[in-house]
């Protein structure tokens, strides 16, 4: 076993028999699914392309309590009715069995050993939601960030989030990992979130993740949504740390007219490597997945995108799309990039397409002939590339928010306003599929 | 009319990628006038506007261009937009995710800054983008989107005369600026270009109908042919091209090469 195990097992005992009887036999079943399956090595299929060995060779002083987690207190003052933004925790203890049978029913610890060690030491998150019909104008904003104390010796924090979305109810939902001033004595630690939505027919959820934690700190977020009849599921995920992330998302589309847009946007910075891959499946007739992701790697930075796409037998007149661009702005940065399509009905329209280029000669030669010069250019259409996803968002004032996070990111680059030789004639090498 | 020519392009040779295409084209514009460039497909008219704007892939092998005296071919393509030369593009570029305003602002700041005047504010740039887009009878919503994203063709080549108003160059060259446009389009880009007429600017009107210059009359007409100018005249000439086609001109011009 590593120190990381180790030192988690002995930490966790603080909580572990804390709260209701179902809760505790849950921890413990996916603690011995944890230990059964050690953490993740690059010898599984799904691993392949990270090496969490950084994160096994840590000893953890302590697990943050995710009181960190906080909620827009305006916001939480002027929650219309039907609307509850509560602490998991609080929950836990007012109401010890209101989240049986929701809580956990997606993230399954049997199917990931970082979902298993999320649930094994689960203690406290956030927990929405939303009665039938209710639409919320405003996001829901959670901030989870990691205090300074809790970076002088590596720590680990495993933030929950619930959402209980009821028919025809509308909500934004802002996750935002930051790093709240510590990024000055950062310190390796361990952030391990999982969230579950249940979106019950009708529903429109969107969900918008910032992760923007700073090496030497790990990342894992792992979403998993269950979208059901006319639901619409969507995901924004912005990624602008420099550590270890990996980042999965699930979404199951379980009746006719579910549907989900799945938006990233992935920069790598430094030496950070970060792992994006998501699951689309389909398992019912006439449902819709679009999905984007885009990715800027620059320095020595790793990119790792995976899209899986199930359709399940029967699931006809299904409409799935997905696409994966990327700029590499250095010669040492890299992308894995691989769409893994797994079809099992015959009338479905599926597409699939990844690039992995440099900036667009045309457009950078208009800008330069409008006087603008080079590096400006560069910078331009650098933020150009990231815009188009960040547009998605549907919430103006979010949108306003990230854009300017994004742009701010992509400024402090000094290697997109390099001038890199070759990078005006190279064509980005094409790699398409698709069926119908 | 001032003495001393805007731009002076002496026996000029240029590759397009590895093809020789110009092969010694002399030309002078002097300020205030209007020149023609006619000539049949593959003749270089197009590698002349791209060789003058420094784009990249096309070489030059021999000759020299003078733009108010200093040589042209040893600036980089932003520092000739900046000096003051302009070129509407045949095929104008989409860019996604960069909206039009915001591209038009950091273009004239770009411009401003190099002749030494002061930066415009969002106030004042839209103060003059409404003024100009109404000379080119372009909607304000189209402002707010990206560049040239989802345009129909006369709609781009509206927003590349927009650029030209707002950049105020002292050398314009339009590039088949009137291929694809239907007659209002033509009449509301060559209104826009009437406009920019001024005793201070030159202009290189490249085309390959003699339609256009119906709107836009020039002083003088040449004709390229193989890469070199093989007949000039008076606006006259393009009517004569529109009757007898090219295909004389390439006759005699064919034993020179």
């Amino acid at each position: 076993m590593s120190t990381a195990i180790d030192s988690l097992v002995r930490l966790r005992e603080r909580f572990a028999k804390d709260g209701p009887g179902w809760l505790v036999a849950k921890r413990d079943e996916a603690l011995a699914a944890f230990l059964e399956a050690g953490l993740p090595t690059r010898r599984l299929e799904a691993w392949k392309s990270t090496n969490l060995a950084p994160l096994a060779a840590l000893e953890f002083a302590r697990i943050a309590p995710t009181g960190v987690a906080t909620i827009d207190a305006k916001l939480a003052a002027s929650l219309p009715a039907g609307v509850r933004v509560r602490s998991l925790a609080e929950v836990l203890r007012t109401e010890p069995d209101r989240l049986a049978g929701r809580l956990g029913r997606l993230a399954d610890p049997k199917k990931s050993a970082l979902v298993a060690l999320q649930t094994a030491c689960l203690e406290d998150g956030v927990v929405v939601e939303l009665d039938a019909g209710v639409c919320l104008a405003e996001p829901i904003r959670i901030r989870f960030h990691s205090s300074p104390d809790v970076y002088d010796r590596p720590s680990a924090a495993f933030p929950r989030l619930l959402v209980v979305a009821g028919e025809g109810s509308e909500a934004t939902i802002f996750e935002d990992f930051d790093s709240a001033g510590a990024a000055r004595r950062a310190a390796p630690g361990f952030t391990n979130h999982v969230a579950e939505l249940l979106l019950a027919s009708g529903a429109r959820i969107e969900l918008v993740q910032v992760q923007a934690e700073p090496a030497p700190r790990v990342h894992f977020t792992s979403v998993h949504a269950e979208v059901e009849r006319g639901a619409h599921f969507a995901s924004h995920v912005v990624t602008l740390g420099s550590g270890l992330l990996r980042s999965e998302l699930d979404v199951r589309l379980l009746a006719a007219g579910a549907e989900t847009v799945m938006n990233g946007f992935f920069l790598g910075q430094d030496a950070a490597h970060v792992d994006h891959f998501t699951t689309v499946d389909h398992a019912a007739a006439h449902c819709t997945s679009a999905q984007e992701y885009r990715g800027v790697l620059a320095d020595r930075s790793k990119g790792v995108f995976r899209g899986r796409v199930i359709v399940r037998p029967g699931a006809q007149k299904t409409d799935a799309r997905q696409s994966n661009p990327n700029l590499l702005l250095s010669d040492e940065a890299a992308i894995d990039t691989r769409p893994q399509l797994e079809i099992y009905a015959d009338d479905v329209r599926a597409s699939h397409g990844s690039t992995i280029g440099q900036l667009d000669a045309d457009a950078l030669f208009f800008l330069r002939a409008r006087g603008i010069g080079e590096s400006e250019a560069r910078v331009l259409l650098t933020r150009a590339f990231a815009q188009t996803i960040v547009d998605a968002i549907r919430d103006p004032e979010l949108r306003g928010e990230i854009g300017a996070r994004v742009e701010r990111a992509l400024a402090g680059l000094e290697s997109v306003s390099a001038d890199r030789s070759g990078a005006g004639g190279a064509a980005p090498a094409p790699e398409k599929g698709g069926r119908r | 009319m001032s003495k001393t020519p805007l731009i002076q392009i002496r026996n000029l040779h240029a590759n397009a990628g590895e093809t020789p295409i110009l092969r010694g084209l002399t030309l002078e514009l002097f300020p205030g006038e209007v020149h023609a460039i006619m000539g049949p497909n593959g003749s270089g008219k197009s590698t002349l506007s791209n060789v003058l704007v420094g784009r990249p892939g096309y070489e030059v092998t021999g000759g020299e261009v003078l733009f108010r005296g200093k040589n042209l071919l040893e600036m980089d393509a932003e520092t000739r937009a900046r000096e003051g030369i302009f070129l509407a593009f045949q095929y104008p570029v989409e860019i996604p995710g960069v909206a039009n305003n915001y591209f038009l602002r950091t273009a004239v700041n770009a411009i401003r800054s190099h002749r030494g005047q002061p930066r415009l504010d969002a106030i004042d740039f839209l103060t003059l983008l409404r003024e100009k887009m109404k000379l080119v009878e372009m909607p304000e919503e189209m402002m707010a989107r990206a560049i040239n994203e989802g345009f129909s063709g006369g709609e781009k080549k509206r927003n590349e005369i927009l650029q030209m108003l707002l950049l105020d160059p002292s050398f314009c060259i339009l590039d088949e600026t009137d291929s694809g446009l239907d007659i209002d389009a033509l009449r509301i880009v060559s209104n826009g270009v009437n406009q920019m007429r001024s005793p201070d600017r030159a202009m290189l009107v490249i085309t390959h109908y003699q339609r256009l210059l119906d709107y836009i009359v020039p002083d003088r007409v040449h004709v390229l042919s193989k890469g070199r100018i093989a007949r000039s005249g008076g606006k006259e000439l393009a009517l004569e091209l529109e009757e007898k086609g090219y295909g004389w001109i390439e006759d005699e011009a064919g034993g020179a090469s």
